[in-house]
């Protein structure tokens, strides 16, 4: 059936031309290449559209689409894997193209506002890396299986280097630059193992099973790994017990995750990070780089309900982390690293679900998430565009009236971030915490009473970060845009154009509706069929990627249950702990004259202006380690490997010396000796050979 | 058979070509050599376009361009002149004379003495390079493997840098004692062989070596011992050349010294010659033994990925980075071939080819700098990124390429190298592949420091010259080269295919795990 699904390849290669356009043209053009960048965009998103309506069925029957494409390397003999890159659309997949192309579109829109309204040089290389970041994050969306995901993973981290690093001149971007590259690299060597690992063991990194007329043509490895688990199917496990490896394949990529989701402890590239221009700061956090992390895991659930053990540790990864950052947020000066520590705490609720089964909840909050953090960050750079580029806070002040759009978009993308009803961010964390609430109870009772225990660990600490996440969102509201004008600069503050105001508007709009896809609340008090988006991750033409697998898979496999419990308690709960964070911020700083109050925690708040040494200790792990080890290899190479060279040579020199009238120094000579005594070698060997024959 | 083919065709033009350029005055001689190379180099991408051979040449194969003249008998043995290509031969033909041409571009800058007797020069170690890789008996091999040796040490002791005579005579008598070693060696299997051969041509002994029996005693020295001697000796001698831990030290002065255009050629196409006879010789002939001492062999690889690169983060020089670095990319060559997999050895062999590209370039490219700015140090130059952008934005791509990223053939090549790993007879394979994968963090992490080091951050350079962009023909053959290291990494079978085909072949029917330690 030639259709939509033909396009999607598009979806990634309209920017892609972007890229290659921006970069060898950009510079004869009159936008310097955000034309190029704003067409495709539009152009994926259009297609993006398409492909949805398609998938939900609007167009015929609701279908699915798994196909390889590209034959990358064709294996030649036996036991010789061939490597393929295909696309793969399912209601994940066509969910998140849309989430990508609509933040990047966007993204591009505001880019004419934040960097060539102000004056930036270098628009060809900035637009070029944005169409290749965008490129890379929608090819890895509809990647169809590992290897092509990882592929397109690395590229994303490419351009994560190339466009934090824009501002190459000043010392600050090439270093954050490179620690975000090194940090994630880190990450994606054990993704890569994994990856590695996956097709080792399986001999296919297919996500989904693809099928022709029913029957199945390929099977994905989740599926082979379910069968070997029941004992169907036999692969290789390298000695281990076959869930067990299992679980080691599913941490190692779960390091790639770690490192591209900035989890707890490969979290500390990202607030680095902010030395890239704003709108980069916006895709990276809302809907690519970060995102991608948190997407693989969902792309291959699959395989992690298998087991167990991952399960857990991504649930208590995913809720350390949300808590952790969150206090680090408290204490921040400046308005984009607030809005840095809050994406690395709603990706640790997004793995807080997805290890405690929330697979739907998951994907809701990636969602949502993409929307309010995607407005934060553009409504910050409005700020800073405002402020001529200042960043800090404490020079803010009172921007409500003068910035009247930018306040009233922010706002709605901070009830978003901090859980307030009905905004966007209340319905999907109230749905992330649930699930890790129920299935903690719920599994407690079993034999996997540890799985259980941690998930309502993992559950205490995302419940906790409720309270910091609301405080430090108003934190940093009041102290931008209430109170009295600090400075100057505040008080001569002006509203942007259109190219800024357009997509705060349509991501303003977004933060307080979004949630409507999935009221789980209000859809039990009320019993109306209002769960749209778990309607739409149950069904689709892949059985293997819908929740309806999923769901049997966590409680036949996995062995996670769900208890009893009613939606209405545990929001109430999560929302009454947000309405406290956002009064204590009240009291605290929505005063004319704020002051920074963070005396009152005395010896922690050190510990959270250094944000827990973490930064030291990985600095050291750095140079403090790998550097004196690669010097102390050096001298070894040059003192006692080369120095036993040079000693050889000095004795034969020695000896050489009682030759000297054979040596005229002069190498023509040296070259005939050599010659002559190959010959002469020669000779001897066939001699010797003649004898021996 | 007909006495001359292309192969022939191809050797004499570039041997007649460097003569005359030798004679050629020296302001024409660089464009003259250019020139002149493009011959051989349109021969070869004929030949790869019209590439029939099928197999290993060792094994049976059917061999392209093959053509054998019988040429001396010497006791009971007779010498021939004998050359083809196979699979794997092929690319790295196509290596040489890609490298050669563009090698030749980059040298208009810097030379700037006796330009004729480098152009010529350049051109001969051109004519060996190519008779090394097409060369079928022994000893037509060996007179094109030792006579490289010669244009080589003259390139990097007349127009090297201020140590350039200690490093040129460390560079040949090291790698001249390896020959021998290496020698001794393969004359000793061959005479071992008694009379199954009757020469001393590589696919006749290769495949008297597969049948058991053939081999006898030598000196007293019983089969299987003389086996495991014999690919000792060989891989010793090899490995000098690849180079591999601890035979390593020449590499690092050689290329330090060397001027940028040989070190292309050093690391581009010279190291291959290590890793092309260790898969002729040890992998081919003695897989059997390979195989039983997969542990020890595979450690040395690992030891070299990690170890290189530990080294090449601890320098300051650019080029002795790039050194470095080669000695950890070729470990990863050791790694894919001791695996005796599908794509452990294809994948292999595609690094080389990979390697050969993705070095060249990154010398040319700090090559460039040099010319502009006359200092490799790292602490001496900061943010050139504004005065030659093409240059840097090409620098950048290269490092990334050599860093691994995907859709550049280092990825391609080393990603199937790990898959033909994790899963072969290696003991404790998955382990071990995991320990040699590490290297591609570590080369992450000096390739980037040294990147934002030099590139970026605020301009400043302390050397008296005045950085301005480079000039077209400098920059020409890095963006060619970068295109070739895009393609196949985009689809690698360009190559891949015709290389499994050779390779194939080697991979042994029924792996034994674990490997026996014969030692």
């Amino acid at each position: 059936m030639a259709g939509v699904y033909d396009f999607v390849p598009a979806i990634a290669a309209l920017p892609f031309l972007a890229f290659l356009v921006s970069l060898f043209f950009g510079r004869y053009m009159p936008k310097r290449g955000a034309e190029a960048g704003v067409i495709a965009t539009a152009g994926s998103l259009g297609l993006s559209t398409w492909t949805a309506l398609t998938v939900a069925g609007f167009t015929g029957p609701a279908t699915s689409y798994n196909a390889n494409l590209y034959t990358w390397v064709q294996g030649v003999g036996d036991g010789a894997l061939t490597l393929s890159l295909g696309v793969l659309v399912d209601p994940l997949a066509a969910l998140m193209l849309l989430i990508v192309s609509l933040i990047s579109f966007l993204v591009h829109v505001f880019s004419l506002g934040y960097m060539n309204d102000e004056g930036e040089t270098g628009l060809p290389r900035y637009y070029a890396g944005l169409g290749l970041f965008t490129a890379s994050m929608l090819a890895f969306v509809f990647s169809n299986n590992l290897l092509m995901a990882f592929m397109f993973f690395e590229l994303v981290g490419l351009c994560s280097y190339l466009l934090i690093g824009f501002w190459f001149r000043d010392d600050g971007p090439p270093s954050a630059a490179k620690k975000a590259f090194l940090v994630t690299r880190f990450g994606d060597y054990f993704f890569l193992v994994g990856v590695v690992g996956v097709f080792a063991t399986f001999g296919t990194g297919l996500f989904a099973p693809i099928t022709d007329g029913g029957t199945v043509v390929a099977e994905s490895f989740p599926q082979v790994a379910e069968h070997a688990l029941g004992g169907e199917a036999s692969v290789e496990t390298f000695g281990l017990e076959t869930g067990t490896w299992f679980t080691v394949l599913g941490l190692l990529v779960l390091g790639g995750v770690i490192g591209k989701s900035a989890q707890f402890p490969l979290h500390t590239w990202l607030p680095d990070a902010m030395e890239g221009p704003t709108p980069v700061s916006a895709l990276i956090h809302a809907a690519t780089m970060v995102a991608a992390g948190v997407y693989l895991v969902a792309r291959m659930y699959g395989f992690y309900l298998l087991s167990p053990q991952a399960l857990a540790v991504i649930a208590l990864v995913g809720g350390f982390t949300a808590l952790f950052a969150a206090t680090m947020g408290v204490v921040k000066q400046e308005l984009k690293q607030v809005l840095a520590y809050s994406t690395i705490s709603q990706y640790g609720y997004m793995m807080l679900a997805l290890g405690a089964g929330g697979y739907t909840a998951a994907v809701f909050h990636l969602t949502t998430h993409a929307v309010f953090k995607a407005l934060l960050f553009l409504g910050a750079g409005s700020v800073i565009i405002a402020m001529h580029h200042e960043e800090n806070m404490w020079t803010m002040g009172g921007l409500k009236d003068r910035m009247p759009v930018t306040y009233y978009t922010f706002l709605s993308g901070s009830l978003a971030l901090a859980g307030i009803v009905p905004f966007a961010g209340f319905w999907s964390k109230d749905e992330v915490l649930f699930e890790a609430l129920v299935h903690g109870l719920g599994t407690l009772e079993t034999e996997a009473s540890m799985v259980g225990t941690l998930l309502l660990v993992g559950y205490a600490m995302g419940l906790l970060a409720v309270f910091f996440t609301a405080f430090y969102t108003f934190r940093m509201v009041f102290l931008t845009f209430h109170g009295d004008a600090r400075t100057d600069a505040a008080r001569d503050a002006t509203e942007n154009r259109w190219n800024v105001t357009f997509p705060l508007a349509v991501l303003g709009i977004g933060a307080a509706t979004v949630g409507f896809i999935n009221m789980v609340p209000v859809a039990e008090l009320t019993g109306a069929e209002i769960e749209f988006l778990h309607d739409w991750l149950a069904h689709g033409g892949i059985d293997a990627t819908t929740t309806e697998t999923y769901s049997e898979l966590l409680h036949d496999v996995a062995g996670i249950e769900a208890a009893e419990l009613g939606a209405l308690g545990p929001g109430a709960v999560s929302l009454a702990l947000a309405l406290a964070g956002v009064g204590t911020a009240w009291t605290l700083y929505n005063v004319p004259d704020p002051v920074e109050q963070t005396d009152k925690l005395g010896g922690l708040k050190t510990l959270l202006v250094h944000n827990y040494y973490q930064d030291e200790y990985q600095v050291w792990l750095a140079q403090g380690v790998t550097v004196p080890l690669a010097r102390a290899a050096d001298r070894f190479d040059q003192g006692v490997v080369d120095g036993v060279v040079n000693g050889i040579s000095s004795v034969s020199l020695f000896t050489g010396s009682r030759f000297r009238r054979i040596q005229s120094g002069l190498v023509t000579n040296y070259a005939a000796l050599m010659t002559l005594s190959l010959v002469l070698l020669l000779i001897v060997f066939v001699l010797a050979g003649e004898v021996m024959g | 058979m007909p006495l001359a083919g292309p192969i022939e065709a191809l050797l004499a033009v570039t041997l007649v070509g460097g003569l005359v350029v030798m004679l050629a005055p020296d302001e024409h001689a660089g464009k003259l050599a250019t020139v002149i190379s493009l011959l051989p180099l349109a021969g070869s991408l004929w030949m790869y376009a019209t590439f029939e051979g099928a197999g290993n040449a060792l094994l049976g194969g059917e061999l392209a361009f093959e053509s054998t003249v019988g040429w001396v008998e010497l006791a009971a043995y007779e010498l021939s002149w004998h050359v083809g290509l196979d699979g794997v031969s092929m690319p790295l033909l196509l290596l040489t004379t890609v490298l050669t041409t563009l090698a030749l571009v980059s040298s208009w800058t810097p030379i700037d003495e006796r330009e004729s007797q480098f152009y010529g020069l350049m051109l001969l170690m051109e004519t060996s390079l190519i008779g090394v890789f097409v060369a079928l008996d022994f000893f037509v091999w060996l007179v094109f493997w030792e006579f490289v040796l010669v244009p080589m040490y003259f390139l990097i002791g007349v127009w090297g840098g201020p140590r350039r005579r200690y490093a040129a005579i460390k560079f040949f008598i090291y790698t001249n004692v390896a020959t021998l070693v290496m020698f001794v060696g393969y004359a000793a299997l061959v005479f071992a062989l008694g009379d199954s051969v009757s020469s001393f041509d590589l696919p006749a002994v290769a495949q008297a070596l597969q049948v058991q029996g053939n081999l006898g005693t030598f000196f007293g020295i019983e089969p299987p011992v003389l086996r495991l001697v014999a690919f000792t000796l060989l891989f010793a001698g090899f490995a000098v050349k690849v180079p591999v831990f601890p035979l390593h030290t020449w590499l690092p002065d050689a290329h330090v010294e060397a001027p940028t255009p040989v070190s292309v050629m050093l690391a581009g196409v010279l190291l291959k010659m290590g890793t092309y006879a260790l898969l002729r010789f040890n992998f081919t002939m003695l897989s059997d033994t390979a195989l039983a001492n997969e542990g020890i062999i595979v450690a040395f690889g690992v030891f070299s990925v990690i170890y290189g690169a530990l080294l090449a983060l601890a320098q300051q020089d650019l080029k002795r980075i790039v050194a470095y670095s080669s000695i950890s990319s070729m470990g990863y060559v050791i790694v894919g071939l001791v695996a005796l997999t599908p794509h452990g050895i294809g994948g292999a062999t595609f690094q080389m080819i990979s390697h050969g590209l993705i070095s060249g370039l990154l010398f040319m490219a700090v090559g460039v700098i040099y010319n502009e700015t006359h200092t490799r140090m790292v602490g001496d130059i900061s943010g050139i990124a504004d005065r030659m952008p093409w240059t840097v934005g090409v620098f950048l791509a290269a490092a990334f390429g050599y860093m691994g990223l995907p859709f550049m053939s280092g990825f391609a090549a080393e990603y199937l190298v790990f898959l033909g790993a994790f899963d072969s007879g290696i003991p404790y394979a998955p382990l071990v592949t995991a320990v040699a994968m590490f290297g591609i963090v570590v080369v992450a992490g000096y390739l980037l420091w040294a990147m934002q080091r030099t590139l970026f951050g605020e301009y400043g350079l302390a050397t008296d010259y005045d950085v301005s962009r480079a000039p077209v023909h400098d920059v020409v053959p890095l963006v060619v080269l970068l295109v070739l290291v895009i393609a196949l990494g985009s689809q690698p079978s360009l190559v891949y295919g015709m290389i499994q085909e050779a390779t194939a072949p080697l991979v042994p029917t029924t792996l034994v795990p674990g490997g026996e330690l014969l030692w």
